[in-house]
This record gives structure tokens, C-alpha cells and sequence, in this order.
């Protein structure tokens, strides 16, 4: 992959949701970026694990997860091309989650050093990543409310059209299917119900006729009934700058 | 490893378990069968839109066990 387009993803993000300045533009652009690929459903950095460097997914899908001593896992969130979902390791040196690939990945890793020097030098970039961090807060509160209040139907519909909300930030959603690459397993982990209860709802909501999951990709059927099912407020994912 | 399927019943309503899943052995099957009951029961009876929930479990068709879960309230 060439340079620049490992960037690609994550400067069109800012430059919608943070509206970025030129110049920072330019800072991102001329960052040593170390790229590696990862295979699917590994791990990045492990918790428990002192990171050295924030990783910045260029292409495929990672998750965040907490395994409990049973065994069990609980999926935190669903990060996309262009996201930086270990940026908190730059202040928080000790992993208390695990990162980890759900599919064959292109990352490529930003040490500490680079970014601490980056962030002194260019308030506009501090600004920017202080900024990144809430919106991952929102969405950790937002997925909260989701496993913690709504049925296991609704949590569903409410994690695909998030998902679809971020990825059409960085032009990936078009038309009414777009992708949703976890097992019945994994989205059991990040609905916290059993692979089993899974496969019941992504059934269901292909019978009522609203969304149809297949082989990684949502098709939306109804656009209204999903919506509506999901009981979805786009303000927490402060998509825009002038909001 | 075993593959075991897990069709549920929500009242009369059957929903088949096509696909299955690979789990190390029965037991595994009966937490599984259990934890998948109560979650499916929780939201059914929760909504109203059943009182009875099962799982029935099969491996290679033969039935492994049979997880029921009944809504029943009592007015004084």
C-alpha cells in the first residue's frame, strides 16, 4: 500500500468531523508511519500490554475487547479505516482492553515519541485527537445504553447503523449494504448474548423484513423499520465540527 | 468437535437452527442451551410476545437435551 493511502482513510475522516487545517494536512502527511499486516481475529496489542505506539488502521476491521476470568469476552467497539483506536495509549501506557483484527488488516503504527512531539508543535492536531477521544467516549456511553437497556433486535439494529454512519464518513456505505464483517460469535460478544441469540435476531430481522445480514454484509431491506428499531440519535458521533 | 443445534421455540413459533454451532462437548452444549433461554426469554416475556420459551437441543439429529423456560404470574 502505497504511503499516502494509508492516510487516506483517516484525513478524509478528519477533514469532515474536525475540519482540519491545511497545514495539519501537511504534519499528518509527513509522519513516519511503520506498516504491517495482521491476519484476521488477532491480537494487536494485548492487554495488560505497555504500548509503544498508537495504531492507525489503514484498511479491514479491528475490535476492542475485554476477556473476563470465565473466559468470556465482551466486544467494546467496532473500529473502521482511518480510526485510531488505541490513541489513549499515548497518555494511558498500560493496555486495560485488548485491540485485536477481525479481518486481514493493513495497520500502520505512529510511535509515542512522533506523537508527543507532533501534539506540542500543533495545538490544531492536539485539538483535533482531544476531540477524537470524546467522540470515543460518547460512543462507549452510547454502547452502555445499547447492551444495557435495549432488546437484543434493537441492540443489533443500533450497532449496524452506527457502524454504516461511520463508514459512510469515509465514503464505504453506499447504496442500502455495506460491511459488517463479524461471525455470529462476535456480534454475540458485542451484544453480550450467546452466538445461539444471535443467529435468532439476525434471522428475525431478515423474516420482518428489515435488515438481512450475509457473509459480512447488511442489506438494508426498510429503511424507516431499522431506524425506528434502533432507536438511533446520530449527536453522540459529533460527526460534524458546527455542531 | 460436536456440532450442535439449537432450535427454539417461542410458544408455538419454531425458529430451526440450520447452521449449528461447535461446541467441545455436552456441557458446553447445556450452557449454551441455558444462557441462550434466558436472554430469549428476558426480551419475550419482557415484550409479551411469549410465555413459553425452549430450547431443543440435537446433535447430527439425534436430541441432546431440552432447556424450558415458562413466564408464570400469579395475581393475588
Amino acid at each position: 500500500m502505497p504511503s499516502d493511502a494509508i492516510r487516506a482513510a483517516l484525513l478524509k475522516r478528519l477533514r469532515i468531523s474536525s475540519g482540519i487545517s491545511e497545514d495539519d494536512v501537511k504534519e499528518i502527511e509527513a509522519l513516519p508511519i511503520v506498516v504491517r499486516q495482521f491476519p484476521a481475529e488477532t491480537p494487536v496489542v494485548r492487554d495488560g500490554e505497555r504500548a509503544t505506539d498508537c495504531c492507525l488502521i489503514a484498511e479491514g476491521f479491528c475490535v476492542r475487547s475485554k476477556t473476563i476470568a470465565s473466559g468470556k469476552r465482551q466486544i467494546l467497539s467496532i473500529h473502521i479505516p482511518g480510526e485510531i483506536p488505541d490513541l489513549m495509549s499515548l497518555f494511558l501506557h498500560v493496555m486495560d482492553h485488548e485491540l485485536s483484527t477481525l479481518t486481514p488488516s493493513t495497520l500502520g503504527f505512529i510511535s509515542h515519541e512522533t506523537l508527543q512531539k507532533l501534539h506540542r508543535r500543533s495545538p490544531g492536531i492536539a485539538e483535533m485527537f482531544w476531540r477524537d477521544t470524546l467522540i470515543d467516549a460518547a460512543m462507549f456511553r452510547e454502547w452502555i445504553v445499547n447492551v444495557g437497556q435495549r432488546p437484543a433486535p434493537a441492540r443489533l439494529a443500533h450497532v449496524m447503523v452506527e457502524l454504516r454512519e461511520r463508514l459512510k464518513l469515509i465514503g464505504r456505505a453506499e447504496g442500502n449494504s455495506f460491511e459488517m464483517p463479524l461471525t455470529q460469535e462476535q456480534i454475540g460478544e458485542a451484544l453480550g448474548i450467546t452466538a445461539v441469540h444471535a443467529n435468532r435476531i439476525i434471522k428475525q430481522l431478515r423474516q420482518e423484513g428489515i435488515v438481512e445480514l450475509q457473509r459480512g454484509r447488511v442489506t438494508v431491506l426498510d429503511e424507516r423499520k431499522l431506524l425506528e428499531l434502533a432507536d438511533f440519535d446520530d449527536r453522540y458521533l459529533h460527526q460534524s465540527p458546527t455542531l | 468437535m460436536p456440532r450442535y443445534h439449537f432450535d427454539i421455540h417461542e410458544n408455538s413459533r419454531v425458529i430451526p437452527d440450520e447452521e449449528g454451532q461447535d461446541l467441545a462437548g455436552e456441557s458446553d452444549a447445556h450452557k449454551e442451551a441455558v444462557m441462550t433461554g434466558a436472554s430469549i426469554a428476558r426480551d419475550a416475556f419482557v415484550s409479551g410476545s411469549a410465555q413459553r420459551v425452549v430450547v431443543d437441543v440435537s446433535e447430527d439429529g439425534a436430541p441432546v437435551l431440552k432447556v424450558s423456560i415458562t413466564l408464570e404470574v400469579e395475581k393475588a
